[in-house]
């Protein structure tokens, strides 16, 4: 049936049908999306949302020297916490899991603000099954991995603030007009990545992970000390359900439509271009 | 496509102007010399083996050729205009007819010049046409005005000039051109409609009145209802002058320029298509579900 | 209550009014009378419009001013603040306010007692129904002016729809827009009224593909105001004690409660107002945006835009086959 076919059924749908009562769905999936979770069993049920605000006590950027302990204390408290309300929304409108989960973390100096934003998904015609996951990975790459035979378990994610320690005027005096490396910056900077990165792996071990994959580590300034620096880990706890993983060989395709993205060029003339 | 910088072949300039060539007739005195230094140098006449230049990207390049076209070379225009002042009213919407005249003009004449160093080349058409406005510290009122684009020639011989008898322009990329010769439409030129338009200040009184309410201002909307509809009809009646059957990718431009909040210039822009579909058939797309990106 | 859009009324008055056709500005008639139809598609989701068997009839557009304030000075349960400082004046204020029918409401108290008159006794998240109301007025008058331009061309339906909402020339004041190409589908039965989509091209043929037809587009703003209450205060400051709060860890790290409940509450009146205008039909492609205003120290004020396209199922999904990954080399 050709696509023109059904722009005139669909229309006919509208002028004839009334909406179908009853409760919709809603998605924030692309159309590619929610057509590849329906080709390997699956529907979108309902958009979800954690959000949690995690107060940092007054002070702790002006007051500690080396890592700050306080504000990743209140990372890992609101991370969990979002994530118990992403969970819940979950399985209060049936859905299974949680996919492509928009991560938004914003530090300021009194508070850590982390919002969750996904789609609640589950597998098509079947009862409510219990939560299983959540990931911020998207449709596409959940097919690929459970394809591979992996499975999401959830979001692992690790922060850690550190205040640059100052250098003494020692110090100052015999590195000026040099170029030389700072070895407490390095390593307070070394160290603070090392601390988000572990956090992350521990909470990967908690949820029983065989492995972390797409890592997002993002880092910069955090509160308005210019001292302070941030550093955040975060990636999807998977787990090797099928025994062995299973290898997916790709095909290559040359695109001509770097421009162009939402309409393949090479689509026009069938599979490949000419 | 990425960077549309200008681009130099890298060699100097011809230790001789064509001078013979601009006395032949065969280039259009308009141009400045440098222009037609330059064009001769793109050209293959005896002797001279010539070359192109093109902003496109290779994709871009390639797609082209594809559909049977040759890019021939950059082209530009430019003008540089003085704006002058039109009194506005504080308290009346009201469009700016002098300012909207001289917009128009100012980015036609930036057209005009681009389309002859085109018409020069012997071109078809231009692609991936830009639009630029320029402000300099040294000028005040002044704008520059400039449209750059590449010229392109059909290999089949064929003439896809309009009924002007001027080559085409249009802002397609070339992805875009492909595409729209797959469906069976052939660009006329890139069209336009202006529309200067001065917002009302409201008094304070008016604004007392509806204090903390959220309510609808119907002048206010009919005023910039009106200055949209009237820059998109001015670019509707340049489509309708080339013969065009439609426009495709009309965009709507909003700036205030150097004017201040309340004076707006509401430009659109698209480029008029003429369809050659009898008997055509387009070939269908197959959808396609990607797995990346 | 959900605030619904109100159908379009025809833009009165000002200058140059001729009352034209269908209620729409003289020179949206003029435009619209004749010669070549114009669309806002790229080339490329032109070029699937007609792979659709859609006939293009022109770039529709819609706009409404507005007089904007994101305060307001009187009515709902704003006027309190003056009463939430002093912990005696605050019990009055309350007890008058008008709670709306379904309007989101709820309370905090200081577990303190008397401590001063600058403490906060009582805190309080509500939903500001008025502002609601007057953002679903301005979406919807611009949208149905869009509609309205397209039912004059005979147009089966607007694909590519863009809206958004900025501030204009001058204070307060802000203009709502909406644009977007009016299509026909010859040889078909067309609804009642033209369907509307923010999807457009590829993406709009695979959702007929996929067996959706377009319905409308759905936006919908929530937004709740939290007037905190002295716990909440002391924790935005990051001044709060350990113990005033279950589950806090050491050194005032902890959960601040108040603000999570406005947070969540903004999103879940989203979600209701949307759901409210689906019928049953299913949201697809949904954008949330969140933002927070600070209104003064310790108080907030919370804010979410959800947008989407409305689609409804026609047929069921036909078996797909296996999606095979492939490596773009780019």
């Amino acid at each position: 049936m050709s696509v023109r076919d059904e722009v005139r059924q669909a229309m006919g749908a509208l002028s004839g049908g009334s909406a179908p009562g009853g409760r919709g769905a809603t998605s924030d999936l692309s159309i590619d999306e929610t057509l590849l979770l329906h080709s390997v069993g699956w529907e979108p049920v309902d958009m979800v949302f954690g959000v949690s605000w995690w107060s940092i006590p007054w002070g702790v950027w002006q007051w500690t020297t080396g890592e700050v302990q306080a504000a990743s204390a209140a990372f890992a408290g609101a991370v969990d916490q979002a994530a118990g309300l992403l969970r819940g929304e979950c399985q209060k409108v049936g859905g299974t899991g949680v996919l492509g989960v928009e991560v938004s973390v914003r530090v300021s100096s009194h508070h850590v603000a982390i919002e969750l934003a996904g789609t609640a998904v589950k597998r098509t015609g079947r009862p409510h099954e219990g939560f299983e996951f959540i990931s911020d990975l998207s449709a596409r790459d959940f097919v690929l991995l459970t394809r591979a035979g992996w499975w999401p378990l959830g979001l692992a994610a690790g922060a850690s603030f550190v205040v640059a320690p100052r250098r003494t005027v020692g110090q100052w005096a015999s590195q000026q007009g040099q170029n030389t490396e700072l070895p407490n910056l390095t390593e307070a900077l070394y160290l603070a990545r090392e601390g988000a990165m572990e956090r992350m792996q521990r909470a990967g071990a908690s949820m029983k992970a065989d492995g972390i994959v797409a890592v997002k580590l993002r880092e910069g300034r955090a509160s308005s000390n210019i001292r302070v620096m941030q550093f955040v880990a975060i990636g999807t706890g998977v787990h090797l359900r099928a025994g062995e993983h299973q290898v997916i060989a790709p095909t290559m395709v040359v695109p001509l439509d770097e421009r162009v993205r939402q309409f393949d060029v090479t689509s026009l003339r069938g599979s490949g271009g000419r | 496509m990425t960077d549309r910088e200008p681009q130099t072949d890298g060699r100097g300039a011809p230790a001789e102007a064509p001078a013979e060539e601009v006395a032949a007739g065969r280039l259009p005195a308009g141009l400045p010399p440098d222009a037609n230094r330059r064009l001769a140098e793109l050209e293959d006449r005896p002797g001279h083996k010539g070359m192109f230049t093109s902003d496109l990207s290779v994709n871009e390049f390639l797609l082209i050729k594809e559909v049977g076209f040759h890019p021939l070379g950059f082209v530009m225009g430019s003008s540089i205009y003085h704006l002058g002042i039109q009194t506005r009213r504080w308290s009346q919407s009201q469009e700016l007819s002098k300012l909207t005249e001289a917009m128009y003009e100012a980015r036609q004449l930036a057209m005009d010049r681009m389309d002859a160093e085109a018409t020069e080349l012997g071109a078809d058409g231009v692609v991936g046409v830009r639009l630029d406005v320029n402000y300099y510290e040294w000028g005040s009122d002044t704008a520059e005005f400039i449209a750059v684009g590449t010229a392109v020639k059909s290999e089949d011989g064929r003439s896809y000039r309009n009924q002007q008898g001027k080559p085409f322009t249009s802002d397609l990329s070339g992805q875009d051109f492909w595409v729209l010769m797959q469906t069976g439409h052939v660009p006329l030129g890139l069209v336009m409609g202006t529309c200067v338009y001065h917002i009302a200040h409201r008094g304070v009184g008016q604004t007392l009145r509806n204090a903390g309410r959220n309510v609808e201002l119907p002048n206010f909307t009919q005023a910039l209802y009106e200055a949209r509809e009237l820059a998109m009809t001015r670019m509707q009646d340049e489509a309708n002058a080339l013969g065009a059957t439609g426009i495709v990718g009309v965009r709507l431009e909003e700036k205030s320029h150097m004017w201040g909040d309340h004076t707006i210039e509401f430009l659109s822009l698209g480029t008029a298509v003429a369809d050659t579909t009898v008997g055509h058939t387009i070939p269908q797309p197959q959808t396609i579900i990607s797995l990346d990106g | 209550m959900t605030p619904t859009a109100p159908t379009a009324g025809a833009v009165t008055g000002g200058a140059g009014t001729a009352g034209g056709e269908g209620g729409l500005p003289e020179a949206a008639t003029r435009r619209l009378s004749g010669g070549a139809w114009s669309s806002g598609l790229s080339v490329t989701d032109f070029a699937s419009c007609l792979d659709m068997g859609m006939r293009p009839l022109g770039f529709v557009q819609g706009y409404a001013v507005m007089q904007w304030s994101w305060y307001m000075a009187t009515g709902g349960f704003a006027g309190m603040r003056g009463g939430l400082g002093g912990g005696g004046a605050f019990g009055a204020g309350w007890g008058t306010a008008q709670r709306r029918r379904g309007q989101y409401v709820e309370q905090w108290q200081c577990p303190h007692g008397f401590v001063g008159a600058e403490h906060r006794m009582y805190g309080m998240n509500y939903e500001l129904t008025w502002l609601e109301q007057s953002w679903a007025t301005g979406w919807g008058l611009a949208v149905g002016r869009m509609v309205d331009e397209a039912a004059s061309l005979g147009a089966t339906g607007i694909v590519g729809v863009i809206d958004d909402m900025r501030p204009l020339a001058g204070v307060n004041t802000v203009e709502f827009r909406a644009s977007g190409t009016a299509v026909a589908v010859d040889d078909a039965p067309a609804p009642a009224a033209p369907f509307t989509t923010y999807l457009s091209g590829q993406r709009l043929a695979k959702l007929f593909e996929a067996g959706f037809a377009p319905v409308s587009v759905v936006a919908t703003l929530s937004a709740v105001q939290m007037l905190g209450y002295c716990i909440t205060n002391y924790q935005l400051a990051g001044t709060a004690q350990v113990g005033w709060y279950g589950a806090g860890g050491g050194g005032g790290v902890g959960t601040i409660d108040q603000v999570n409940r406005a947070q969540a509450a903004a999103r879940r009146l989203a979600r209701e107002r949307v759901r409210a205008q689906l019928g049953g039909d299913v949201l697809h492609g949904a954008t949330l945006e969140s933002s927070e205003r600070e209104i003064g120290e310790g108080d907030l004020s919370v804010q979410c835009l959800l947008k989407g396209s409305r689609v409804r199922q026609f047929k069921d999904f036909d078996p797909l086959p296996h999606p095979a990954p492939v490596v773009r080399l780019t």
